[in-house]
C-alpha cells in the first residue's frame, strides 16, 4: 500500500517542505536542453528544483544519492491532452466528468472543479513516467465549444491542479458531439461570432464563465485549442489565428502534413495522433505515420496524444506513439521532446518544466531502457524532487496473483 | 491433419471436417449438414519464385532461434531451414542480419465489416454483428466482409498474413467467423484460407445485457444471458441427436434444417471451435462450466483480462486466451486488467496469444507481445524472444486449427513469413518483406507496388503506404 496518509500530511506543509535533496549520478541524461545525451551526468536536486547538471561530478556530501547505473534519465513526461482526473471508467457515467450537458457553460466549462486526484489512472500515468498533464473537456452544451482545460502536476496525493483555464478547447468536425449544429461551416461561424463578441467586450469584473474564457483567448492570455483533422479545417484554423491575432493549437491534425509549411509559418503547434494511418473517418483520409516527422521537418512544434487511451494509458501510449513516429522519420530527440518539452512549450509552462536544467522543477525519470520503447518502464520517478511510489492498482493485482502463477510454472 | 490435406477439397463444395467419421460406414445416408460450406475458397497464391533468404536471425515461432540462418522457399512451402543451403536455381535475398519470423496471425479482427472510413451508416447499422437477436448463430460474417476495407492492405504491409474476422460481441451467439489472407481481392472467397474451419463467436458479460436490456429485451442480466445460452444448447443437443438418428438410418425423414442449430450442433461435435468474448474471471469460469455441462470445449477466451486470476482452471480446461497488453479500463468489467496478463498465464502453462480487435493494434501485435513480456520481466517472469513470438505466430495458428500449416518456420509449412528490419519486438522495426505461400506480397523498397484498397484511387494522396 502507498503512504498516502503520510504524503497528504506532508503536503499540508507545502511543496518545498517535503522535497528532498537528491543527487542522481552516473546518468545518461537527455536534458533536452541540447540535441544529444550527456553521459555520466550528475543531476543535483535541491528543494524540488534542479540545482545543476554536470559531467562526472561527485555528489555533494550529505545528500541522498541515486545511482542511475548508466541508464537513461529524462525530465518527467507531460501528456498534452488527456482526461486524467476526469474519466475513471468511460462507460460508467458516475465516473465521467469531462463533458457538460444542458444548462452548463460552453467555452467557460471549467474542468478544474471535477479533477479527482485519487484516480487510479493518475497512479498508472505516474508509474509510466508522466509528471504533468493537461486535462481537457470534450464537449459542452454550446458546440463547437468543449470548455477550458486544466494543467495537472501529478503529485502522489493532494491537489494536483496546478493551473486552471490554461486553454479553451473547441471541436470542429461534422460528427457526433457537434451534430446539433450540423455543417462545419456553422461551427466555424459560431466560433467566429463568439470571438467577435469577446473582442468587442469591455473589460468587466463580472463576466460569465464563457465570456471570461473567450476574452482570455482574444487577449492572448490563453490559446484556443482546436480539435480537428481535415485539411480544409486546418486551413480555417490558420486563417482564424491570423484574423483574430490569437494563439491556436491543433489537436488531432490527421492531415496537418498537407499544410505543414503554413502551420510552421503561423507558429501553430500540433498535438498529433501518432498511430493514425487509417482513413478512420472522412476527415482523416490523409492519415499517415510520418505526419509527425513531416510537421517537425517543416518546423512545427509537435506533441503526442492518442484519442481513446489518453487516460487509461496516458504514459505508455504517448511513449509508444513517439517511438512509432521516430520509426517513421522523426529524429529521436524530437521524439523525446514531443512528449516532454513540446507539451510544456505548447501550454506555457516551459519556464519551469520540460528540460533538465538549473532552476527547473525536479520532475525526473530514470528508465530501465529506452523510454520510447513501450516495453521499457521507469525505475524511479521524482515529482518536484520527491520520489513517488510506482505502486499502482495494477501492480497490486499482479502481486496478489503472482504466487499462484509461480506455483503453476512447469 | 497434414499440410495440404484439404488443398483443393474446397472446390468439391464440402471443405469442413466431417462430423461423424464413425457413421460414415453407413454411407447410404448423408452426413449431418452442420459444417457444409457452399461458398468455398477461390484463393490463388500470387506468382512466386523459389527463394533463399540468407543471413537472418530466425525466430521460428515454435520456440526456436537460429542466428545467421537460411530459409529456402520452394513451391510455396518452406523447403529447408539451416545454414549453407544450396543456392542453385533460387532468388537469393540477403538478410544482412535482419530478423525473420512466421507471418503474424491475428485471431480477432473486424476488418472488412467495420469498413473505413466509418460513417453514420455504420453507427446506425454496422456489419460487425447482426443485433436483431441475442442468438444469431445462423449468421456468417463472411457474407458481410468487404475486401476493399483499407485496413486489410495496412495489415498486410505490417506483416500480418492470416486474419480471423469475427462477428462482434453484442449478441451472445454472434455467428461464424472466417479466416482470410489479407490479399487484394474483389470478394471474400478469393481471400478465404483454403480448408480453414470456421469458428463461432460467443460473448458473455456486459455487452449483450446492456444492448438488449436498453431495448427492454432479453437478456438484461448475466443470469439471463446464461439461461438463453443453456436453452440454445439444449435445443442443439436435440437437433444433433435427430440428425444422428437420421444418419444412422433410424429415422426416415431428415430433420428440418435450422441454420442456428447447425452452428451449435457443430460446436457440440467439436467441429467448430468456440471463440468466447469474456473479461471477468467469474464470467469465464461460468462459461467453462457450461462447456462442461454440454460436453464441448471453449477454444479460447478473447480479451480475458482476468485470465491471470484463473490460470489453473484455464490450463486444466485446455482453453487458450487471446489478450491485449494494455487496452483496458473503458468498461467496469475491464477494471482488473494488468499488462502482465499474457506473461503470467503463459508462465503458468496456459496457451496464450495476443489479439487486436482493432485495425490499429492489429498492425503491431508483436509490439503488444513486447509490452506484455516487458511487464512480465519486471514481475520476475523471464520470457525470451523465441518464446514470446509464439504469441503471435504458432499459438494463434493452433487456435485456428492451422497449426500444421502456418505459424512456424519449418520444412513443410506454408511459406508465410516476414523479413523485419531488426528485432521485431522493437518499436523502431518495420516489416520489410512479407511472403504468403512463397510469393512476396509486400516489399517496403517498392512502395508503388504495395497493395492498396480501391478506396484510395482518385483521391489526394493517402498516407497508408508507408
Amino acid at each position: 500500500m502507498k503512504l498516502q496518509t503520510f504524503a497528504a500530511a506532508l503536503l499540508l506543509l507545502g511543496t518545498s517542505a517535503y522535497a528532498q535533496n537528491v543527487a542522481i549520478v552516473n546518468a545518461k541524461a537527455w536534458t533536452l536542453a541540447t540535441d544529444t545525451p550527456t553521459d555520466n551526468a550528475t543531476i543535483v536536486i535541491n528543494d524540488g528544483k534542479i540545482a545543476s547538471v554536470s559531467v562526472a561530478t561527485p555528489a555533494p556530501p550529505g545528500i541522498r544519492v541515486i545511482d542511475a547505473g548508466g541508464k537513461i534519465v529524462t525530465p518527467g513526461l507531460m501528456h498534452p491532452a488527456t482526461r486524467l482526473g476526469l474519466i475513471e471508467v468511460s462507460s460508467a457515467a458516475e465516473t465521467v466528468d469531462h463533458a457538460a450537458k444542458a444548462g452548463a457553460p460552453g467555452a467557460g466549462f471549467d474542468v478544474q472543479y471535477a479533477v479527482n486526484p485519487n484516480s487510479v489512472l493518475i497512479d498508472l500515468a505516474r508509474a509510466d513516467g508522466v509528471t504533468r498533464s493537461l486535462s481537457y473537456p470534450s464537449s459542452s452544451n454550446t458546440p463547437p465549444f468543449a470548455g477550458s482545460a486544466s494543467l495537472l502536476h501529478l503529485f502522489d496525493g493532494g491537489d494536483v491542479v496546478e493551473q486552471a483555464r490554461v486553454a479553451v478547447f473547441v471541436t470542429i468536425s461534422n460528427r457526433s458531439a457537434n451534430s446539433t449544429v450540423g455543417s462545419r461551416a456553422a461551427q466555424w461561424q459560431l466560433l467566429r461570432a463568439a470571438l467577435d463578441t469577446a473582442k468587442a467586450a469591455k473589460p468587466t469584473l463580472n463576466g460569465t464563465a464563457d465570456s471570461t474564457a473567450l476574452e482570455a483567448v482574444v487577449q492572448g492570455k490563453a490559446p484556443l485549442a482546436i480539435s480537428t483533422n481535415r485539411e480544409s479545417d486546418l486551413r480555417q484554423a490558420i486563417r482564424l489565428a491570423s484574423d483574430y491575432g490569437i494563439r491556436v493549437v491543433i489537436v488531432g491534425g490527421a492531415e496537418a502534413w498537407r499544410v505543414a509549411d503554413e502551420l510552421a509559418a503561423a507558429k501553430i503547434a500540433v498535438i498529433v495522433e501518432p498511430m493514425s494511418n487509417l482513413p478512420s473517418s472522412f476527415d482523416e483520409l490523409g492519415s499517415r505515420l510520418d505526419n509527425p516527422a513531416l510537421l517537425r521537418k517543416a518546423g512545427v512544434t509537435v506533441a503526442m496524444s492518442l484519442d481513446g487511451v489518453q487516460s487509461y494509458n496516458a504514459g505508455l501510449s504517448i511513449r509508444e506513439g513517439a517511438g512509432l513516429a521516430v520509426a517513421n522519420g522523426l529524429p529521436y530527440v524530437d521524439g523525446l521532446r514531443s512528449i516532454i518539452t513540446a507539451p510544456a512549450e505548447i501550454w506555457g509552462v516551459a519556464d519551469r518544466f520540460g528540460t533538465l536544467a538549473s532552476s527547473k522543477d525536479a520532475d525526473v525519470v530514470i528508465w530501465d531502457g529506452d523510454p520510447l520503447e513501450p516495453s521499457s518502464a521507469p525505475t524511479t520517478v521524482l515529482v518536484q524532487g520527491r520520489e513517488v511510489s510506482l505502486t499502482t492498482r495494477q501492480t497490486e493485482l499482479r502481486d496478489r496473483y503472482m504466487p499462484a502463477i509461480k506455483a503453476l510454472r512447469p | 491433419m497434414r499440410p495440404g490435406l484439404f488443398r483443393g477439397l474446397g472446390h468439391a463444395g464440402v471443405m469442413l471436417v466431417a462430423a461423424f467419421a464413425a457413421t460414415s460406414l453407413h454411407a447410404a445416408r448423408p452426413e449431418p449438414p452442420f459444417t457444409i460450406d457452399p461458398y468455398p475458397s477461390t484463393y490463388q497464391p500470387l506468382p512466386r519464385t523459389d527463394t533463399l533468404i540468407v543471413d537472418v536471425t530466425i525466430l521460428d515461432g515454435a520456440g526456436g532461434r537460429m542466428d545467421q540462418g537460411e530459409i529456402l522457399l520452394r513451391d510455396g512451402r518452406i523447403a529447408a531451414v539451416g545454414r549453407g543451403l544450396s543456392r542453385d536455381n533460387v532468388t537469393v535475398v540477403q538478410g544482412e542480419g535482419r530478423w525473420v519470423t512466421p507471418g503474424i496471425i491475428d485471431v480477432h479482427s473486424h476488418n472488412g465489416t467495420y469498413v473505413l472510413p466509418l460513417t453514420s451508416l455504420d453507427r446506425k447499422a454496422s456489419d460487425v454483428s447482426e443485433t436483431s437477436d441475442p442468438n444469431v448463430a445462423d449468421t456468417w460474417i463472411e457474407h458481410a466482409v468487404n475486401p476493399q476495407d483499407p485496413a486489410f492492405a495496412v495489415a498486410l504491409r505490417s506483416g500480418v498474413t492470416t486474419i480471423q474476422v469475427l462477428p462482434g460481441s453484442t449478441p451472445l451467439f454472434a455467428g461464424r467467423s472466417v479466416i482470410v489472407k489479407p490479399m487484394p481481392a474483389t470478394n471474400v472467397r478469393a481471400m478465404k484460407f483454403p480448408g480453414a474451419v470456421q469458428g463461432l463467436k460467443m460473448s458473455c458479460g456486459e455487452n449483450a445485457k446492456s444492448y438488449f436490456g436498453d431495448k427492454d429485451e432479453a437478456p438484461n442480466s448475466r443470469q439471463g444471458e446464461i439461461a438463453i445460452i443453456r436453452e440454445a444448447f439444449l435445443r442443439a443437443q436435440e437437433y444433433r441427436d435427430e440428425w444422428r438418428e437420421y444418419s444412422r438410418g433410424k429415422s426416415k425423414k431428415p430433420p428440418q434444417r435450422d441454420l442456428k442449430l447447425d452452428t451449435l450442433a457443430a460446436v457440440l461435435d467439436g467441429a467448430i471451435p468456440v471463440h468466447m468474448h469474456c473479461y471477468r474471471a467469474s464470467d469465464m469460469t461460468v462459461m467453462m462450466g457450461i462447456a462442461q455441462e454440454f460436453g464441448f470445449k471453449i477454444a479460447a477466451f478473447h480479451h480475458a483480462t482476468e485470465a491471470y486470476k484463473i490460470a489453473a482452471q484455464l490450463k486444466q480446461a485446455g482453453t487458450c486466451v487471446a489478450v491485449w497488453s494494455d487496452w483496458w479500463g473503458f468498461k467496469m468489467e475491464l477494471q482488473d486488467s494488468i499488462r502482465e496478463n499474457a506473461a503470467m498465464v503463459d508462465a503458468a502453462g496456459v496457451c496464450t496469444m495476443m489479439h487486436s480487435d482493432s485495425p490499429v493494434v492489429g498492425q503491431r501485435l508483436q509490439i503488444e507481445a513486447a509490452k506484455a513480456a516487458g511487464a512480465g520481466r519486471r514481475g520476475g517472469l523471464n520470457l525470451p524472444p523465441e518464446r514470446v513470438i509464439a504469441w503471435v505466430t504458432s499459438t494463434p495458428a493452433r487456435l485456428l486449427r492451422l497449426g500444421d500449416r502456418i505459424g512456424t518456420i519449418a520444412a513443410g509449412f506454408n511459406a508465410d513469413l516476414v523479413v523485419w528490419s531488426g528485432n521485431p519486438f522493437s518499436i523502431y522495426t518495420k516489416a520489410e518483406r512479407v511472403f504468403i505461400d512463397g510469393a512476396q506480397v509486400y516489399d517496403s523498397a517498392a512502395p508503388a507496388r504495395s497493395p492498396e484498397s480501391d478506396f484510395g484511387l482518385g483521391r489526394p494522396e493517402m498516407g497508408g503506404r508507408q
